[in-house]
């Protein structure tokens, strides 16, 4: 993984951080830390999906200046967490890739309809490739996002019946309204 | 064979020509990503190039820089493609924008037809007439009470005139 310059907090230098205390008012400020800090280190890494199986490959949850590491059970039980304010989701049964959303998708949502209402695009179609990776987006924090996020987030829009995705053959692309 | 939107949702609302629009605009991508990987290899390209220069390689330098040149030949051949799609792509959107206005102006026409069916001539002509009328009668009430007030001012200035006396 790519090192971007990180303000880690910190409690990340602390080892007790990454064993999961046992004293409930302690237990409930380490969990909180930690869902800030994946969901800041996400925003800032532009990493949409974690994988658990690969954990130690991220300086996030492998500190290895003081030897911690947050153990697999921890790390899935502090995602879950985050699934519950709608800033994560797991995306496979035996809970091993998690899509993170330091945005929700109703924020995401928000923000690539207004980037389409503020260029003029409405009623015009797009490439996904083009909403996400095009030169116009380049300034977008959702640039980069990755496809399976932003169908989801394209599927919140079609609710609101602002967009239809459509999906055929060797197209991929949504229509704005 | 296309994926039906419509089960419990409404219709959609992706016309044939969105479709259309759509696959040109994967193309355009197609291209560009094309023209990234062709610009990437020509950067590495002029570093080898370089590189073999100063270690005097010059033979080897040299294909390199006809290779060099051949890819910035294809460069130019895809942007001339893409200006084609580009245009095309706007043509079709333009299209669609003018279907919308005749649309808007068929719309238009109806509504002022309907209103203008509403307006019955007879019925106009009727108010006309009533309206002549009214105003006639109004006329006669106005002279008659004209002349009555020009009686009695008479009167009134007989009788000052007949005090003076």
């Amino acid at each position: 993984m790519s090192e971007v310059e990180i303000d880690w907090p910190w409690q990340y230098s602390f080892p007790p951080f990454f064993t999961l205390q046992p004293h409930p008012e302690t237990r409930h400020k380490q969990v909180a830390a930690w869902k800030s800090l994946i969901l800041a280190y996400c925003q800032k890494t532009k990493t949409y999906i974690i994988d658990v199986r690969e954990a130690t490959q991220f300086s996030l949850f492998n500190n290895s200046a003081i030897n911690r590491k947050l153990e697999h059970n921890v790390i899935v039980s502090i995602l879950s967490e985050l699934q519950k304010t709608g800033n994560a989701a797991a995306v496979d049964k035996a809970k091993n890739r998690w899509e993170i959303y330091w945005h929700t998708l109703e924020e995401w949502a928000s923000m690539i309809y207004e980037y389409v209402s503020n260029s003029g695009m409405q009623n015009t179609v797009l490439t996904l490739y083009e909403l996400v990776h095009g030169e116009n987006s380049n300034g977008e924090e959702f640039n980069g996002m990755q496809q399976e996020v932003l169908l989801k987030v394209l599927k919140v829009l079609e609710r609101e019946r602002k967009c239809e995705v459509i999906v055929e053959d060797d197209m991929q692309g949504a229509k704005f309204f | 064979m296309g994926i039906i939107f419509g089960k419990k949702k409404p219709p959609s609302r992706v016309t044939e020509q969105d479709k259309a629009v759509l696959q040109l605009k994967q193309q355009r991508d197609k291209l560009k990503l094309y023209q990234k990987k062709i610009e990437l290899a020509l950067n590495k390209d002029r570093e080898v190039a370089k590189q073999l220069i100063n270690k005097g390689q010059k033979e080897r330098a040299k294909l390199l820089l006809k290779k060099k040149r051949y890819q910035e030949q294809l460069l130019l051949k895809t942007d001339a493609q893409l200006e084609n799609l580009e245009k095309l792509t706007h043509d079709i959107e333009f299209a669609q924008v003018e279907v919308q206005v005749v649309e808007g102006l068929k719309k238009g026409n109806e509504a002022l037809k309907q209103v203008n069916e509403s307006l019955n001539i007879e019925d106009i002509e009727n108010i006309l007439q009533e309206t002549r009328e009214s105003v006639d009668k109004q006329n006669e009430i106005n002279e008659l009470l004209s002349g009555k007030l020009t009686d009695e001012d008479e009167e009134a200035v007989e009788k000052r005139i007949g005090r003076h006396h």
